[in-house]
């Protein structure tokens, strides 16, 4: 399978409201993800991480806003829908059935399945072929639906935290087997997950979800350089971030550590050295648990701004 | 290898290619991984594996055989060592001078160390 890209392959979101009652999981979304990268979706439980990927694979419909996939209404359309594939953090399988079974029905609901891979990453995970699903561990669930995802070769994937219970080892032979396969079959790929750190070089670009709007989407690297911590003496650090962005703040002792948002001037090197204040650069979990008491705290103070 | 969380992985990914080539691991004119096998290998995306390649041909390291793969620049290895000298003191005497200062040690006192390393 050869993705043909053209300007209207990808994901085109405009204004997209979801609600459960009373409820408002998403409101007024835009999100632009054109066709062919890997994007982490990222952000606290309860940010509408789950409905913004079951409204995009019309596993539930919207309560407003339009969807494009490919420029098509994805919305009980056969031709975009088995281009997709969604494996959903707690994916329920028809129970009576073996892990055997149902990988032969899969090349049914994914023309692009490749039976051959999706054995290959069975054995390599040790999934038992012969067990029905449902007795399958929480392990070895996960990782039958990692080898669903991957061997459907669906040209939208979406993985739901895809690795509850999975081991380390098997953590690695995923990510392994998730570029390997990326790179001789480019898809578009969108993970959410909170092991922000372990995935990100997974990733080319995170989406940072909170309470139903997007609040950050760039590329990781430039995501990781949009903030900077200062590290020193609690005063010397204060008088240092006075004027500056500081989006999150924590002390030990004597010594505060100031996540400030902005880049790092020669100067600011200068200033913070001779004041005994070390800059060091910020990881991405902390950059987005950062933006995420941030918005809060904007959301309660929103008359300063 | 684990990278590093204070450097973008493509940088970290450029050096480690670079020192492979430097201590005559991909020996000149011999080809590198792709960015396929990078990516599989170290377990990051594609496009970043890619970025460390292009960095490392736009410093005249590796060299695109159109078809092939990349390669290693004849010349490559001496080029890094010219480049790792000049560096030699940004990278490594200045910041060893400013701990040996913060210990209350005079430039000959970290002279006097290195004369009298075993190694």
């Amino acid at each position: 399978m050869t993705p043909t890209v053209t300007e209207t392959s990808g994901i085109q979101i405009r204004q997209l409201h979801k609600s459960y009652g009373s409820l408002d999981v998403l409101s007024g979304l835009d999100l632009t993800l054109p066709a062919g990268h890997i994007y982490g979706l990222v952000g606290p439980n309860g940010a509408g991480k789950t409905t913004l990927m079951s409204t995009i694979c019309n596993h539930t419909f919207p309560s407003g806003g339009t969807i494009l996939v490919d420029g098509e209404n994805p919305a009980e359309n056969a031709g975009v829908l088995e281009r997709m594939c969604f494996i959903h953090e707690d994916q329920p399988y028809n129970d009576v059935f073996s892990v055997a079974s149902i990988l032969h029905v899969m090349p049914n609901f994914y023309p692009d399945w490749d039976a051959a891979l999706a054995q290959r990453l069975v054995a390599r995970f040790q999934v038992p072929v012969e067990r029905r699903a449902r007795k399958l561990s929480r392990g070895q669930k996960s990782a039958f639906a990692i080898v669903i995802s991957l061997a459907s070769r669906a040209a939208y994937t979406f993985l739901d935290e895809p690795y509850l219970g999975l081991d380390p080892t098997a953590r690695e032979i995923f990510y392994e087997e998730l570029m390997t396969d990326f790179g001789a079959h480019p898809r578009t790929i969108i993970m959410s997950t909170h092991l922000i750190d372990e995935a990100a070089a997974l990733m080319e670009e995170v989406i940072v979800l909170h309470e139903g709007e997007i609040v950050l989407q760039a590329d990781v690297d430039d995501a990781r350089s949009s903030a900077y911590v200062a590290r020193g003496l609690a005063d010397e650090v204060r008088a240092f971030a006075q004027g500056r962005d500081v989006i999150a703040q924590r002390t030990l002792g004597r010594i505060l550590s100031a996540t400030i948002r902005g880049q790092v001037t020669p100067g600011d090197e200068d200033k913070a050295s001779a004041n005994r204040i070390s800059l060091e650069p910020v990881s991405l979990q902390d950059l987005i648990a950062a933006l995420g008491i941030h918005t809060l705290t904007n959301a309660l103070t929103t008359e300063n701004r | 290898m684990a990278f590093a969380n204070d450097r973008p992985i493509f940088l970290e990914l450029a050096d480690t290619i670079a020192a492979d080539v430097l201590a005559g691991l991909y020996p000149e004119e011999s080809q590198v991984p792709s960015t396929t096998e990078l990516a599989a290998h170290y377990r990051i995306n594609p496009a970043t594996a890619g970025k460390a390649l292009n960095t490392l041909v736009d410093a005249g390291i590796v060299y695109k055989k159109r078809g092939l793969g990349m390669f290693v620049a004849t010349g490559a290895p001496e080029a890094l060592r010219r480049e790792r000298r000049a560096e030699l003191h940004t990278h490594y005497i200045a910041p060893l001078l400013t701990e040996a200062k913060r210990l209350g040690l005079t430039p000959a006192d970290v002279v006097d160390l290195i004369t009298k390393d075993p190694s």
